[in-house]
């Protein structure tokens, strides 16, 4: 019982970066740009937060210096990407190159092998939910974790209802869909490429807010562990449809607990489970394609 | 005349970047208080000017060309292969346990069965993300980067479980004998492999400039519904192509492991990986034979002279890792594109805007 319920916790707790990750780049999958800097994004988010944190000693500092400096990445991203041109798979791979370097530059100049908060501590963070606390099993699950992680959730709806239900999602959908007919109704495409980039950015910084200092009050580099990678496969099993997508990410989440709290019986053997999601991952691509090209009869390769 | 014409632009476009990186590199130098010019002036001296250094250099740059050359051969056929790191690690692994537990006294064949083995299980990495691409049109570049991680979390597994060398204090497989290892020239770390990196290297020049494949590749790098059309069987190809990757991922993790690691650990192919850094130097070289070599001797030398850097000043040697990074991050957007040039493309783009 006590095992199922850490089990359940553990899930939320490990479900709620990847999740953030995702709404973040499924505007920017719709819109047609590939962000794969999440990863990076989302350790400069890990990174500034506690940094910031460490040297002023405010958390609502450092919440905004994360989410702002996150946000220029995204700015360079979108400058580099949909201004120049380039390449956008290139220039995420940089970024992603980029960031944890310039972490463990600081780290190096200031002489710390990893930076631990000493004013806020993790229970600072937790909000227990006063009603549903007391309600065995959902009261453990549901209670007890920090803001970011609520918001999380509630993100998977303000996504989906952003995407579906408002003038800015259609219009970024046909942005991805079919740029040229984006341009003869007169739509400005390049700003709605920006906007969507720009949303992941700012989710990124959450989800690294959350991963540091909400959850650990720490950072160490390398913290973010290919969140950002799984976030960008659990978009494409998804098909960038939010819940959908949401729900691949909750899968990676139940495999990192079930990982993390049967390592105790099984030893090393407990690890892989880790991989259990990305071959389910691929086994669910190969499904979906294949269901979808099936009809399709051009001798060898088929295009989209 | 068109001819010089484009190999100026390309050697613009990959110098340019690196100027720029190096350029950015200096600021931060100089705002922690350090000169700049000395800095750059050890990490060249160490890595390229001293015979030692050189030697080391080009050690480092074998398994460079390798993964580059996996990576080329599949980007510019615009397939994004990012298995090329899985496919390595896969190869190392397994041509480090054959070569531990191999009983063959002639040296010769015992390493030419560890190349085979890796070879193989680079080929059947590649294979998976080959055929679901060529057959159900699934993009490769998820596959891949999921397979990677299947891979390293498994081979992760088999370290500290299967194959842990109990004799060992941390977590390793067992030490591969001595006479497998590839002879070390002299004082320096240089071995066999990097001859036999640079026979890859003219073979992979053949292949990719003057044989029918390199042709094909171009062209449904160019444009893969017209290639279709003219006939080529797109999906067939597209499986050579990552089995080629494949083997030559699998030779680079073999020859790293046979001539620099004797075992595999967790950071056999350090961060952020041979495969990652493969990426760069084709990118660097432009997808082409001798831009890669190159690329990766430049690349080599950044990282030897790191390590001289952490010695000689006060300078952290993540520097490097920045200025890669900036140097990927300037690469990406062409300066003088194929038809117009940087202030046109700006055009361009504004014109679309509107």
């Amino acid at each position: 019982m006590e095992l199922l319920n850490s089990i359940l916790y553990d899930t939320v707790y490990h479900s709620a970066p990847i999740i953030l990750c995702v709404i973040g780049g499924i505007f920017a999958y719709k819109a047609n740009v590939l962000n794969i800097a999440l990863e990076g994004m989302m350790l400069n988010g890990a990174f500034i937060s506690v940094l910031v944190e460490y040297l002023t000693g405010s958390v609502a500092l450092a919440v905004i210096a994360a989410i702002v400096t996150t946000l220029l990445w995204g700015l360079v991203f979108s400058f580099l990407g949909i201004t120049c041109n380039g390449n956008v798979i290139v220039i995420g791979l940089g970024i992603n190159l980029i960031v944890p370097a310039i972490a463990k530059f600081v780290l190096k100049v200031m002489e710390l092998a990893n930076i631990s908060l000493q004013d806020v501590g993790v229970a600072d963070f937790k909000i227990n939910i006063p009603g549903i606390k007391s309600i065995p099993l959902i009261g453990g699950i549901v209670s007890g974790h920090p803001v970011i992680t609520y918001l999380a959730f509630i993100g998977i709806a303000a996504a989906a209802i952003l995407m579906y239900k408002t003038k800015f999602g259609i219009y970024v959908r046909v942005v991805g869909e079919n740029e040229d007919s984006a341009i003869s109704l007169g739509l400005k495409t390049q700003k709605y490429k920006y906007i969507a980039v720009l949303i992941g950015a700012f989710c990124c910084a959450l989800a690294g807010i959350n991963l540091s200092m909400e959850r650990m009050a720490m950072f160490t580099s390398d913290m973010t562990a290919g969140r950002g990678f799984i976030a960008i496969a659990a978009i494409y099993c998804g098909q960038g449809k939010p819940v959908q997508s949401s729900l691949y990410a909750i899968l990676f989440g139940v495999a990192r607990s079930l990982a993390v709290n049967l390592s105790v019986y099984a030893g090393p053997a407990a690890g892989m489970f880790d991989t259990i999601p990305y071959i389910i991952m691929v086994a669910v691509l190969a499904v979906v394609s294949f269901m979808k090209f099936k009809d399709v009869k051009v001798r060898g390769y088929k295009f989209d | 005349m068109k001819k010089k014409d484009s190999i100026i632009k390309g050697i613009v476009n990959s110098v340019l970047p690196v100027i720029l990186a190096f350029a950015f590199g200096a600021i931060i130098i100089a705002a922690i208080g350090e000169s700049p010019l000395e800095t750059y002036g050890v990490l060249i001296r160490k890595s390229l000017l001293t015979e030692k250094g050189f030697m080391n250099t080009l050690h480092y740059a074998s398994p460079l060309i390798l993964t580059g050359l996996a990576i080329a051969i599949t980007f510019k056929a615009n397939l994004y292969n990012m298995g090329v790191e899985g496919q390595m690690l896969l190869g190392g692994f397994f041509a480090g346990i054959t070569g531990a537990y191999l009983n063959i006294s002639n040296p010769f064949i015992s390493k030419l069965i560890c190349f085979l083995v890796a070879i193989i299980c680079g080929m059947l990495f590649a294979l998976i993300p080959a055929i679901l691409k060529a057959k159900c049109n699934v993009n490769e570049m998820v596959v891949t980067l999921m397979l990677n991680y299947a891979v390293s979390k498994t081979l992760e597994f088999l370290t500290t479980g299967v194959f842990k060398d109990k004799s060992a204090g941390y977590v390793a497989t067992p030490t591969i004998k001595e006479d497998v290892m590839f002879k070390r020239f002299g004082a320096s770390r240089m071995t066999m492999f990097f001859v036999i990196a640079m026979i890859i290297l003219v073979i992979m020049y053949f292949v990719m400039k003057k044989s029918k494949l390199g042709y094909e590749i171009t062209a449904i790098g160019k444009n893969p519904e017209f290639a279709e059309a003219t006939g080529m069987n797109v999906g067939k190809k597209i499986i050579i192509m990552m089995l080629i990757s494949g083997a030559l991922s699998g030779i680079a993790g073999a020859g790293w492991m046979l001539s620099d690691q004797f075992k595999y650990t967790l950071t056999f192919s350090a961060n952020p990986g041979l495969g990652w850094d493969g990426m760069l130097i084709a990118l660097l070289g432009g997808h082409s034979p001798i831009g890669i070599l190159i690329a990766a001797i430049f690349y080599a030398a950044l990282k030897t002279g790191s390590d001289s850097i952490n010695m000689y000043t006060a300078v952290p040697k993540e520097i490097v890792a920045i200025i890669q990074g900036m140097i990927i991050l300037f690469l990406a957007v062409k300066f003088i594109g194929d038809k117009t040039s940087v202030f046109g493309r700006f055009k361009k783009a504004k014109k679309e805007d509107a």
